[in-house]
């Protein structure tokens, strides 16, 4: 579903990813955790398309891209990928001139092309599933954020992507929302959708996910089923990363 | 000097030589026998005009409470202050060639000739011509020379001495025009439409041409003599009707232009001072009759190619016209009503011109910021040059270019000129509303897998629309009163008609505060639909941020 092979990533002389390869199943929960400043966002961020990198190949649902492709055709993959992979912002990034049920019906109607009713209806659908079926007029400013993260979440879905990219859902929220939100994705999961989660949240990776990344200074240090990862590490940097993580 | 002194010492002793002139110019030659008593109090017709609100304060701090008589100054000073413009204004007064910073002009050197006479310097105060009158009242200057005809209403608020020059109106065209002379305007236009006539805005010539031009005339006003030169050289109007002694002089400068029939029309330029210093009419009657008697006026025109035979006619004068007692214009609010259809019509000119140009000029600014913010470098380099250049230059240039360099329509170009204009200062605007929309809006359009241009028009235009109302409502509110720069193109507007009903009728309070509040009646609603739009959009009950 999801290849990445040998990504770099410069902000011009920093080394922001150096050389990062990994492999994600569909229907893979794959949880990508590590320090700040790892570089996991970008790496993100690179797999759809909203960063350019210096070199490597993305292979996402069989369309691959590298670094050496022409701006034009980057646009245009860029766009495609974006269509078969959703994602979700650690601040939401709703529409605040759109309602919930609005900005749920927005990538439907504009960029899939579809019916208004069969959109609202869709929307409908999703606002329901994440439990919002009572706020689908209200605008994201009267939502809280845990609410705003699942309209965001149900945004994402209304596309029918074959993945969704989370990038800290939850880290912009208090435990109660963020409990709200780890279900919801919990329920996702479960369906069998192929997510790929940047987290702090150690319960949801090892919970949930079905593979851990650990990144470490711009590098994949391990990667591994949650069990293996959180009991027995292989690598000193993973068990200080969980030391200090699990401490706090 | 003596000889002068003495003739027309001699000529007051004789009360009147020639008691039946042959032509009485508007039947108004009276010479009273003696002069008509000051007025105690000092009369002041404080400018309440738009553009000059600084010209009332300074007045208001000018007024001195004991008014010691304008000669007695001039004389205790040694200093004779004449309001003149020196803009388009050969031969009167204009930059002197030979020094660059001075000024000459015929009436530069009559003024030197009279200054002399009183024992003072004379000192050119440059004022803008139709607001002469005004800066007069406001005490700064002793007297008004630049060739303002006698008219009745002028007349009757302030004091004239006998004409120093007797003007006649030309007719100029464009070299080898069918128009031979101002009775060929009476036929209708080949092509049926009406001839048009570019005149200067409130002279004898506009009045003439209406009067005078029927329904086959079209009066198209300038704001200087000049540029309605230039117009007609341009092939953009027939006719300009000028007064003679413009037309000999720039002559030379417009060679596309000729001179075509008998001049036309008769009227008398006069000195004007204020009501209350007849001691300093008198003594400037006294002086010009000297200056003619001796014929060192005739010589001073021959040298400025202006001696007509009609200036023959200025001897015979022998003291101030006197207007009509009885012919009594309406004051006050009368008078608005009078003129409130042309002020409306005004009104219209300026909502026409606002209403039409803001909007291109938004929908152009929008194009422009939208470009400078994502368009490829040369786009940006190339747009951040054209609104620097437009910002950088003024408003009536850029209309100027646009008028007289590519020639078009008055309404074309005051349109064309204020939506540029404009959508320099409102391309900058959307920039910063643009910029104030967070990142991570387009990312999460685009991650949604819209295109940029469907990403800025469905989310990040509508969102920073809703942050640029108040600056752009408030340059409408700008450009609104900005339309007046249009009269530089023959568009008579309000501020424009308001300058012209004051001048000609005398009742610049009343006209100006009829032109206020019909701005303040066009512009209180575009602030209303500013404040409900805003509120519709939601911005108003937006807490701490615009969207938190």
């Amino acid at each position: 579903m999801i290849e990445v092979i040998d990504l770099v990533k410069r902000h011009g002389a920093v080394e922001v990813l150096r050389g990062v390869s990994l492999s994600i199943a569909r229907g893979e929960v794959a949880a990508v955790i590590g320090p700040s400043g790892s570089g996991k966002s970008t790496f993100l961020r690179c797999l759809n398309g909203l960063e350019r990198f210096q070199s490597g190949w993305v292979t996402i649902d069989g369309l691959r891209f590298g670094a050496g492709v022409h701006p034009v055709d980057w646009n245009r993959i860029h766009r495609a990928v974006c269509r078969r992979v959703g994602m979700v912002f650690q601040s939401f990034n709703l529409f605040p001139h759109r309602t919930a049920l609005e900005n749920v019906m927005e990538g439907p109607l504009f960029v899939l092309g579809l019916d208004r009713d069969l959109a609202e209806e869709r929307a409908r659908r999703l606002l329901d599933r994440v439990g919002l079926s009572d706020r689908l007029s209200a605008l994201p400013r009267a939502l809280s954020g845990g609410q705003q993260q699942r309209v965001a979440i149900a945004r994402a879905l209304a596309m029918e992507p074959q993945a969704i990219l989370f990038d800290e859902p939850t880290s912009a929220l208090d435990p109660r929302m963020t409990a709200e939100v780890l279900a919801v994705m919990t329920d996702l999961a479960g369906d069998g959708l192929t997510m790929v989660v940047v987290t702090h949240a150690m319960s949801f990776a090892r919970r949930v996910a079905h593979t851990v990344h650990v990144f470490g200074d711009g590098r994949v240090i391990e990667s591994g089923p949650p069990a293996q990862i959180f009991e027995e590490p292989h690598e000193e940097a993973t068990r200080a990363l969980l030391a200090t993580v699990l401490a706090a | 000097m003596e000889e002068k002194a003495d003739a027309s010492e001699s000529d007051a002793a004789d009360p009147d030589p020639f008691p039946e002139p042959s032509r009485a110019p508007l039947g108004l030659i009276r010479r009273p026998s003696v002069p008509p008593p000051a007025r105690k109090r000092y009369r002041r017709q404080p400018s309440f005009s738009l553009a000059g609100l600084a010209i009332l304060v300074s007045s208001l701090i000018a007024a001195t409470p004991v008014w010691a008589g304008a000669l007695e100054q001039v004389r205790r000073t040694g200093r004779l202050l004449y309001g003149s413009d020196m803009e388009g204004g050969g031969p009167y007064a204009y930059p002197d060639p030979g020094s660059p910073r001075g000024v000459t002009g015929f009436e530069v050197e009559l003024m030197r000739l009279l200054a002399g006479d009183l024992g003072a310097v004379p000192v050119f105060s440059q004022g803008q011509w139709d607001k002469l009158l005004q800066v007069l009242d406001s005490g700064r200057i002793d007297l008004v020379i630049n060739g303002y005809e006698w008219t009745e209403p002028r007349a009757r608020d302030y004091l004239a001495t006998r004409p120093y020059y007797v003007y006649q109106l030309q007719v100029m065209v464009r070299r080898g025009s069918a128009v031979r002379c101002w009775a060929d305007l009476k036929r209708p236009r080949p092509d049926g439409g009406r001839w048009t006539v570019g005149v200067l805005v409130g002279s004898a010539a506009e009045t003439f041409a209406r009067e005078n031009g029927g329904s086959s005339v079209e009066v198209v006003r300038f704001d200087g003599a000049t540029d309605a030169m230039t117009a007609v050289q341009n092939g953009q109007y027939d006719v300009t009707l000028q007064d003679l002694p413009a037309a000999r002089f720039y002559a030379a400068r417009f060679p596309g232009l000729e001179s075509v029939g008998p001049p036309e029309s008769h009227g008398y330029y006069v000195i004007f001072v204020r009501q209350q210093d007849a001691a300093l009419r008198d003594a400037l009657d006294k002086s010009l009759a000297g200056l003619i008697a001796s014929g060192a006026l005739r010589m001073l025109y021959e040298r400025y190619g202006i001696w007509t035979e009609a200036q023959n006619e200025l001897a015979r004068f022998t003291g101030p016209i006197q207007p009509v007692a009885s012919q009594q214009e309406p004051r006050g609010w009368p008078l608005v009503r009078h003129y409130g259809s042309r002020l409306l019509d005004a009104a219209r000119v300026t909502v026409t011109l606002s209403v039409t140009s803001m909007p291109l000029a938004m929908v152009l600014g929008l194009f422009i910021a939208i470009g400078r913010l994502y368009g490829p470098t040369p786009v940006r380099i190339l747009l951040s040059g054209y609104v620097e250049l437009i910002r950088g230059t003024p408003l009536m240039l850029q209309l100027f270019v646009l008028f007289y360099l590519l020639k078009l329509p008055p309404w074309v170009a005051g349109i064309a000129g204020l939506a540029i204009n404009y959508s320099a200062y409102e391309a900058e605007i959307y920039r910063a509303g643009l910029q104030a929309i967070p990142a991570g809006q387009m990312e999460a359009a685009l991650a949604l897998g819209m295109s940029r241009a469907m990403a800025l028009r469905r989310v990040i235009v509508p969102q920073a629309v809703r942050i640029v109302i108040p600056p752009v409502t408030n340059d409408f509110i700008a450009l609104f009163k900005d339309t007046s720069v249009c009269s530089v193109i023959t568009l008579v507007e309000l501020t424009k008609e308001y300058s012209i009903l004051a001048n000609s009728t005398g009742g610049a309070i009343e006209f100006a505060l009829a032109a206020a509040t019909l701005y303040m009646v066009m512009s209180v609603p575009l602030s209303w639909f500013s404040r409900w739009s805003e509120r519709r959009l939601g911005i108003s009950s937006a807490k701490g941020g615009a969207w938190a």
